[in-house]
C-alpha cells in the first residue's frame, strides 16, 4: 500500500516525492538505492502530518554533541518516542560537544550526515552555510519561543529547533551576600567593594577553574557581550574588514583584562583544578562568586541540594550589563536524509511532548525554550533570572558566537589569555595573537 | 648449493614468495600509505575539511609554518618532552632492570608492579595523573603539613615535568622488561672472565653489560623517541595542551588546527613535517646505534 | 648463540643474597609501592560515593565497599556488548596479524631479491607514520571502501596500522630459525606454504606469542581508530564507551574510576597469566636487534 502511495506521488509530481510515504516508510532501503530522496526538500515532506504509527520500522541516526549536563537525556527521548512512534528507533552517537562534535561533523560531511544532529545554536550558522541542513517546518518552530528562533534563522528559514537555554553570569552565594549585607554590584566599583570585603573576611572572591581552558574562553565571551557587542553588534564583521582590532579596541581590551581581575582574586591553584572541584569549593563557602553558566547548577545541587545561589551579569564599564542566555540543545536535521517523515515524527515528540520536556529541563537544570513549558526543579537563581527578564535585560550570546566563532578562534584566544595570566606572554602579545587569527574568526 | 642453482631457485620461488607478501602489502598500503599520500596532497591545498573543492595553493602552507609561533612552540615542547623521556626512561628502565637482576627475592612480583601501568591506555593514564596532581598529592601535603608544589599541570613551567612523570610511570616498566630480557641473556661466563681479569663491578657494567645490551638499547632508544614525538593521547584527558599552550604537542596542534580551526590543508602540512622528522630521527638513530653495535 | 642462556627459573645463579641485595630489595619495594599507588588510588576512588568524594580527603578509605559505581559503570558502558566487541576485534585482528606478519617476514628473510628488501623498508616506514595525524584521510578511505561502521572495517584498520611493527619483529626473529630444516623440507618436495606451516611456523611460536600479546594490548586500548570507524552503539568498543563516560561524568568521576578498573582488569589478568611468554618473547627483539 505504501509502495502504491509512493508510486502515485512519484508519477504525479515526476520529481521528488520518494519520501512521502508516511512516517517511516523506507526502512529496508540503503542510502545508495535512493538517489531521488537526497534531493527532497523536507519542507514539502513535512506538510504530510506525522501519522501512520503502524508503519514499517525506521532507524534514524543521531549525532548528539552534548554538554556535560546533557548526558542521559537520550534515554528519556527514546522512551517518549517509543510511546508515540514505536516504529522509529534512534541510533545515538553521543559525543562531547566541545571536543568531538565538530570533528565528527567534518568526518560525516565526507560521507553523509546522520539524520539528526544535536548541537548548539551557534552550529546552525556554521553548517547551514554549507547547505547541508534541512529547514525546519513551522509546525515545530512555532512551538519554540520566538526569541530563540531568531539566531537560528537564515534567509527566512529556520534551521534548528532550540530546545533549552543556559543562563550565564556571575553565580553568587546568596546567603553569604545577605549575611554580609552585600548588594548586587552594578558597576565595576561596586564589584571591587565586594572583592575587598571578601578579602577582609578571608573569603576568596571568585571561584574559577582555569585548568579548563574553555572556561576562560567562556567568561571572556561573557565580558565581551556586555562591553563590546552590546555597543557594537557587528564588531566581528568590522574586525574582519580591518576596521577594528584587538590591539586597538579599548572595549575588547577591557573584556580581556577582566580575566586578570578574576585571576588576581581567585584560588591560587586555579590552573590545576577542574569544574567539579571549583564548584564544590563555592558550595562549601570558600568562595563568594563564580562567573559561569547554568551547567554549574547541576553540580551545585548535586553537592548540596540546599545551596542557595543567585545570578547577576558581570558588571561592565557603563554599568548596564545584561544577563546572558545561551540557546543550548539545538536540533538540526539532514537536508538529504531519506527519512524526512520519520525525522518530523521525532521533532514532533521533542517539541510536542511537554512531559518529556519538563523531565529534560529538570534533569539538565536548564531553562525551557518551548512555549508553555516550565521546569519544576528548584532553581534558587530563578527569581534573579525572572527579574532581569522582566526588565528586558537579557541578551543572546549566539550573537557574539556568530560574530567570532568558538572553534579555532575564541578557543585559541583563551589559550593566549591563559598564557598571559601565567606570565608566559605579554598582554600585547595575547592581543596580537587574536588579531593574527582573523581568518579563523568566522564560520564561512 | 652452488651459486647458479641458487639464482635459479630464487627466480622460480619469487612468485610464490611474492604471493605471501601480497595481502599484507595491500592492506598496509590501503590503510596507511594511501592516507599518508592523501595528507601530502591536502597539505598543498587550503581545504577547510568540509567543502567539496580543495583549492590548490602549492607550498604556501609550508612557508607559513615557519612564521607560525604556535607551530614552532608545539615543536619545541615535543622536542623537550622527547629528549626528557629518552634520557630518563632509558636510564631508569636500565637501573630498574639491573636492580631486579641482582637476585632479589620475588622478582616476578616487582616486574609485574612496574609493568602494570603500561597496560592502561594513555588516555586513562592522563586522567589518573590529573587527579593525582590536583587532588591526591595536595592532600598528602595537608596530611603531613608539608608544602611541596604538586600542582605540576597548573603552571607552564612545571607542566612538562608533570607529563614526564606520568609518561615515565606508564612506560618504565615496559622498557625495563626489555632490558631485563637483555640482561638475562648475557652469559655468566663473560662476567666470570671479566672478574678473573680483575674488573670491578662498575668496570664489568661498562665493559660487559652495556656492550652486550646494545641491541636492547637500540630498541629502547628508537622506541622511546618515536613514541614521544607522537605524544597525543596522554594530553587528551589531562592538560589538553595547557595551561595556555605550554603542553601542546605537534600532533595536538595539528589536530586543533585541522579540525577545530577548520584549516585541514594547513594541518596536513604540519603532520607531514612530523612524518619527515620521525623518519629522519629513526634513520639517524638506527644507523648511529647499529654502527656502535658492530664496533662493540 | 654459543653461550647458554640463563633459564627463567634460576634467575640468579651464583648471586648470593648479600647485604647489598637486601638494600636493593628495600629500595625496589619502595619504588614498587610508589608505582602501584596511583592504581590503589583509582581503586579507592571507585568505591567512594559522590558525597565522600567531595567531603572526605582523597586519601581516606571508602566508608564501605559499595559496588554502586561498578553497577553504574557496567550499565553505562553497555558492558556486555562493548566488552565482547572489543574482545572480538582484538582476537580476530591479532590472529590475522600473526598469520600475515609471519608469512611476510618469512618471505622477506628468505628471498634475497631486491623487491623484498624494498618491502622491508616500506613496512618499517609504517612504524613511523603517526596515524593519529591522518585520521581524516583514514576515514575517507574507509568510507569509500565501505569499511566504516563495520566490524571487519575496524579489524582491517587495526591490521594496517600494526602490521609494520609485526613485520619488523618477525623479520628480526627469522634469523634464529635454522635454514637446514626448510631446505630439507623443500628437497622433499614440500610447497612453500606447506614448508612454512609444517617447518617454520612451529619455530616461530615464541615470537608469535610476543606479537599477539603486544598488539592485543595496543588494540584493546585503542581509542582513535575505534572512534572513527565504529560509531554504532552495538559496534562500540570499551575505550570509546569509557571516553564518553569521562566527558559525561566530570562531576562524578567515581563512576569513571570504576569503569577504568573494569576495562583494565581483563588485560591485567591476561598479562599476569601469560607473563612468561611475554618476557620470553621480548627477549627476541632485545637480543637479536
Amino acid at each position: 500500500m505504501k509502495k502504491k502511495k509512493v508510486l502515485s506521488v512519484f508519477l504525479a509530481t515526476a520529481l521528488i516525492a520518494s519520501t512521502l510515504a508516511g512516517c517511516g516508510a523506507k526502512s529496508g532501503e540503503t542510502q545508495s538505492t535512493d538517489a531521488t530522496g537526497s534531493n527532497t526538500d523536507n519542507t514539502a515532506a513535512a506538510t504530510e502530518a506525522p501519522a501512520d504509527a503502524s508503519a514499517e520500522k525506521v532507524t534514524l541516526s543521531v549525532l548528539a554533541g552534548q554538554s556535560t549536563t546533557d548526558a542521559g537525556i537520550e534515554d528519556m527521548i527514546d522512551e517518549a518516542l517509543a510511546k508515540k512512534y514505536p516504529n522509529i528507533t534512534l541510533e545515538w552517537e553521543c559525543v562531547d560537544w566541545g571536543n568531538d562534535f565538530q570533528p565528527k561533523m567534518q568526518q560525516y560531511m565526507q560521507s553523509g550526515l546522520p539524520d539528526i544532529m544535536i548541537g548548539k545554536a551557534q552550529d546552525v550558522k556554521t553548517y547551514a552555510s554549507q547547505g547541508i541542513l534541512g529547514a525546519i517546518d513551522s509546525t515545530y518552530t512555532d512551538r519554540v519561543l520566538d526569541a530563540a528562533n531568531t539566531n537560528v534563522t537564515i534567509d527566512g528559514k529556520v534551521y534548528g529547533v532550540v530546545y533549552n537555554a543556559l543562563y550565564q553570569g556571575v553565580y553568587y552565594n546568596k546567603d553569604m551576600f545577605e549575611e554580609n549585607g552585600w548588594t548586587i554590584p552594578k558597576t565595576q566599583e561596586d564589584l571591587q567593594k565586594i572583592i575587598d570585603a571578601c578579602k577582609e573576611k578571608g573569603i576568596t572572591p571568585f571561584a574559577s577553574h582555569m585548568a579548563d581552558t574553555w572556561s576562560i574562553g567562556n567568561v571572556t565571551m561573557q565580558f565581551a557581550m556586555n562591553d563590546v557587542f552590546n555597543k557594537t553588534p557587528d564588531w566581528g564583521d568590522q574586525f574582519r574588514a580591518g576596521q577594528s582590532s584587538f590591539s586597538d579596541s579599548k572595549d575588547f581590551q577591557t573584556a580581556y583584562s577582566y580575566n586578570k581581575l578574576i585571576y588576581d582574586n581567585t584560588f591560587k591553584d586555579t590552573f590545576s583544578i577542574e569544574q567539579t572541584d571549583c564548584d564544590s569549593r563555592i558550595v562549601s563557602g570558600e568562595a563568594a562568586m563564580k562567573v559561569s553558566g547554568s551547567w554549574s547548577i547541576q553540580n551545585f545541587l548535586d553537592i548540596n541540594p540546599e545551596f542557595n545561589f543567585g545570578i547577576f551579569p558581570f558588571p561592565n564599564q557603563t554599568g548596564d550589563s545584561k544577563l546572558i542566555f545561551e540557546p543550548n540543545i539545538t536540533i538540526m536535521t539532514n537536508a538529504s536524509s531519506e527519512y524526512q517523515d520519520a525525522i518530523n515524527c521525532v521533532l514532533d515528540v521533542l517539541t510536542g511532548d511537554k512531559e518529556l520536556a519538563v523531565e529534560i529541563y529538570d534533569y539538565t537544570k536548564t531553562a525551557a525554550m518551548l512555549k508553555d513549558v516550565t521546569p519544576t526543579f528548584t532553581n534558587p537563581s530563578q527569581e534573579d533570572i525572572d527579574a532581569y527578564a522582566a526588565k528586558g535585560q537579557i541578551v543572546d550570546v549566539t550573537l557574539g558566537n556568530n560574530q567570532l566563532v568558538w572553534g579555532g578562534f575564541q578557543e585559541e584566544n583563551a589559550k593566549d589569555i591563559a598564557a598571559w595570566l601565567q606570565g608566559d606572554e605579554t598582554f600585547e602579545q595575547a592581543l596580537k595573537a587574536s588579531d593574527d587569527r582573523a581568518d579563523a574568526s568566522s564560520a564561512q | 648449493m652452488s651459486g647458479r642453482k641458487k639464482t635459479n631457485w630464487n627466480k622460480t620461488m619469487f612468485k610464490q614468495y611474492f604471493l605471501l607478501v601480497l595481502p599484507g602489502l595491500v592492506i598496509f598500503t590501503i590503510g596507511l600509505i594511501v592516507p599518508m599520500l592523501m595528507a601530502v596532497r591536502y597539505s598543498l591545498t587550503s581545504w577547510d575539511g568540509m567543502t567539496k573543492e580543495k583549492p590548490f595553493v602549492g607550498f604556501e602552507n609550508y612557508l607559513s609554518l615557519f612564521q607560525d609561533s604556535d607551530f614552532l612552540n608545539a615543536w619545541w615542547f615535543t622536542l623537550k618532552f622527547t629528549i626528557g623521556n629518552t634520557i630518563i626512561q632509558n636510564i631508569l628502565a636500565l637501573l630498574f632492570a639491573v636492580a631486579l637482576d641482582k637476585g632479589i627475592k620475588a622478582q616476578k612480583l616487582y616486574r609485574t608492579a612496574f609493568f602494570v601501568p603500561c597496560l592502561i591506555s594513555s588516555v586513562i593514564v592522563g586522567f589518573v595523573w590529573l587527579r593525582m596532581f590536583s587532588n591526591v598529592l595536595p592532600a598528602i601535603n595537608e596530611a603531613l603539613g608539608t608544602n611541596i608544589n604538586f600542582l605540576l599541570f597548573g603552571d607552564g613551567d612545571t607542566v612538562l615535568s608533570g607529563l614526564l612523570i606520568a609518561n615515565n610511570w606508564q612506560w618504565i616498566g615496559y622498557w625495563m622488561l626489555i632490558y631485563l630480557a637483555g640482561l638475562q641473556s648475557i652469559p655468566a661466563e663473560l662476567y666470570e672472565a671479566a672478574r678473573v681479569d680483575g674488573a670491578g663491578a662498575i668496570r664489568r657494567f661498562i665493559n660487559v653489560t652495556i656492550p652486550m645490551l646494545a641491541p636492547a638499547i637500540t630498541i629502547c632508544i628508537v622506541g622511546i623517541t618515536t613514541g614521544s614525538l607522537k605524544v597525543y593521547d596522554l594530553l587528551v584527558a589531562s592538560t589538553k595542551g595547557g595551561p595556555g599552550r605550554a603542553s601542546t604537542s605537534i600532533i595536538y596542534q595539528t589536530y586543533t588546527t585541522a579540525i577545530n580551526g577548520r584549516q585541514y590543508g594547513y594541518g596536513s602540512a604540519m603532520s607531514v613535517t612530523l612524518v619527515i622528522v620521525l623518519l629522519l630521527v629513526a634513520l639517524i638513530q638506527v644507523k648511529e646505534l647499529k654502527s656502535r653495535e658492530v664496533q662493540a | 648463540m654459543a653461550f647458554t642462556r640463563r633459564k627463567e627459573k634460576d634467575e640468579s645463579p651464583k648471586q648470593p643474597y648479600t647485604k647489598s641485595t637486601f638494600v636493593v630489595q628495600i629500595i625496589m619495594t619502595i619504588l614498587a609501592a610508589l608505582f602501584l599507588a596511583p592504581i590503589f588510588i583509582v581503586i579507592n576512588y571507585s568505591f567512594k560515593t559522590k558525597k565522600e568524594l567531595y567531603l572526605n580527603s582523597p586519601l581516606s578509605l571508602p566508608e564501605s565497599f559499595n559496588f554502586d559505581n561498578y553497577k553504574k559503570a557496567f550499565d553505562k558502558l553497555n558492558m556486555v556488548t562493548t566488552f565482547s566487541n572489543t574482545l572480538l576485534y582484538t582476537v580476530i585482528s591479532v590472529l590475522i596479524l600473526a598469520l600475515l606478519c609471519g608469512l611476510t617476514a618469512w618471505a622477506i628473510a628468505r628471498c634475497k631479491h631486491k623487491f623484498f628488501k624494498f618491502c622491508y623498508i616500506y613496512f618499517i616506514v609504517g612504524i613511523l607514520i603517526p596515524y593519529q595525524a591522518l585520521f581524516l584521510p583514514i576515514y575517507i578511505i574507509g568510507f569509500n571502501l565501505k569499511l566504516t561502521n563495520t566490524g571487519y572495517g575496524i579489524i582491517f584498520m587495526y591490521i594496517a596500522t600494526t602490521i609494520s611493527f609485526g613485520v619488523f619483529l618477525m623479520t628480526s626473529f627469522m634469523s634464529t630459525v635454522p635454514l637446514e630444516l626448510e631446505e630439507a623440507a623443500r628437497i622433499d618436495g614440500c610447497s612453500i606454504i606447506r614448508t612454512y606451516f609444517s617447518v617454520v611456523f612451529p619455530l616461530l611460536k615464541p615470537a608469535m606469542a610476543t606479537l599477539i600479546i603486544m598488539q592485543s594490548f595496543q588494540i584493546w586500548n585503542d581509542y582513535l581508530l575505534a572512534s572513527l570507524y565504529v560509531s554504532k552503539k552495538q559496534l562500540k568498543t570499551l575505550t570509546v564507551a569509557i571516553q564518553s563516560l569521562f566527558s559525561a561524568q566530570t562531576s562524578d568521576y567515581t563512576t569513571a574510576m570504576a569503569a577504568i578498573v573494569i576495562s583494565v582488569l581483563p588485560i591485567a589478568i591476561l598479562f599476569i597469566s601469560l607473563q612468561k611468554y611475554f618476557i620470553k618473547g621480548m627477549t627476541v627483539g632485545a637480543v637479536k636487534g
